[in-house]
């Protein structure tokens, strides 16, 4: 599965995962106290600059937007049709504001600094006892590696309904799909123990 | 958490994510459409109990947030955690939540098959429809700016397609329960 990080050597690229994240939320904040039309429009072409300036070329570009322009114009004509054309004029710069600056933070971070950043989120959990954050790659890592293996096994049991003459029903594939890969857990399980890679659970 | 609990979390999470990867599946004489990652959720809950099946939703949240794109359409990153949308993605921490403590409470070994298959389903519809909704809805509100009212509304269209889910994850839960049975027994 690939990663929608873009690579690039832009100012976003080279800012921390978390100043990023932060001015993310912090521009969220910005955005849904303020109602001031001229505000929310400076605030706008500020994130179309800061977009412009990861460097995405214009396929991709155009390929990530346009289900999120889709909704947000969705979202739009919605509120055009229900509340006064002012407010949704803010509404409609507010979410395009928003989703251009989450697209270029998306695109400017890659998978293991998020991954380093959700650990140290976890880090004071870890102190209460809920969850250990050396658990929490090794989910992620479990879930990477078996998703191929789960489509390839749907499209082997999807096969088998073909050369029995059956029709794919919901009930008929998603059945066998998730008995057989939760018996994989006994012998994933047992594999992981095996070679102790959960030390703290004895 | 044991170490098999976790792997079977894991892997159900990975089932939720390969379900937003493949097509939709066709049901019904009229053909209807089932994009089945929502009903992965539900079936979360109903196979793996309350303390799982929200921790396998939780899992795919943190892979959305890790820049995967892993909800059905290939999308994933930080504009799929604040899009208008996204109050359904973490309304179904929710509702795998109560569909699988439901299912604990109500379900066991003793019943018919008929009395089980509807415990899941009520199972379903409560979480997947009465508990998750209201986070979409309120989500939904704040951020495209509309009324709770005109959101509700909007929402509704949903529903008859929810209900079917309901239905089918009801059906695959009682079967899964008979093949390999995970919920913990409440005596």
């Amino acid at each position: 599965m690939q990663s929608l990080y873009l690579e690039g050597n832009s100012a976003l690229h080279r800012l921390s995962p978390r100043a990023k994240i932060f001015s993310l939320f912090l521009l969220g904040l910005v955005l849904f106290i303020s109602n001031n039309i001229p505000l929310l429009a400076v605030v706008m072409l500020l994130t179309v600059l800061a977009y412009r300036s990861v460097g995405m070329p214009k396929k991709e570009s155009a390929a990530r937007l346009k289900p999120i322009l889709l909704t947000i114009a969705f979202v739009a004509l919605v509120t055009f049709i229900v509340n006064p054309w002012h407010q949704a004029l803010a509404t409609l710069l507010r979410l395009t504001a928003l989703m251009l600056f989450a697209a270029a933070v998306t695109a400017t971070t890659t998978i293991a600094q998020f991954m380093d950043e959700i650990t140290t989120l976890v880090r004071p959990l870890e102190r209460i006892g809920w969850v250990k954050a050396t658990d929490v790659g090794l989910a992620v890592g479990l879930v990477l590696r078996f998703v191929p293996e789960i489509i390839a096994r749907y499209h082997a049991i999807s096969e088998a309904h073909a050369a029995r003459g059956l029709k794919v029903r919901p009930t008929t594939i998603l059945t066998p799909l998730i008995i057989l890969t939760l018996r994989d857990a006994d012998n994933v399980a047992a594999a992981i123990d095996a070679r102790g890679i959960r030390r703290h659970v004895s | 958490m044991s170490t098999r609990d976790l792997v079977l979390t894991a892997l159900f999470a990975a089932i939720i994510v390969a379900l937003g990867l493949l097509p939709p599946i066709y049901v019904g004489i009229v053909a209807v459409p089932i994009t089945a990652q929502s009903l992965g959720v539900m079936m979360a809950g109903v196979v793996l109990g309350a303390k799982r099946g929200s921790i396998a939703v939780l899992i795919v949240i943190a892979l959305v947030a890790m820049n995967l794109p892993v909800l059905s359409g290939g999308r994933g990153g930080m504009t799929a955690l604040v899009a208008p949308t996204s109050g359904f993605l973490y309304g179904w921490v929710f509702a795998a939540f109560v569909t699988g403590f439901l299912s604990e409470r109500l379900v066991n070994a003793g019943q018919s098959g008929l009395v089980q298959t509807v415990s899941f389903f009520l199972a379903a519809v409560i979480g997947g429809i009465f508990v998750l909704y209201p986070f979409g809805i309120i989500f939904a509100a704040i951020v495209a700016d509309v009324t709770l009212q005109k959101a509700f509304l909007g929402s509704l269209f949903y529903v008859p397609g929810d209900v079917l889910k309901a239905f089918v994850a009801a059906l695959v839960g009682r079967a899964v329960m008979v093949g390999y049975p995970l919920l913990p027994v409440r005596a």
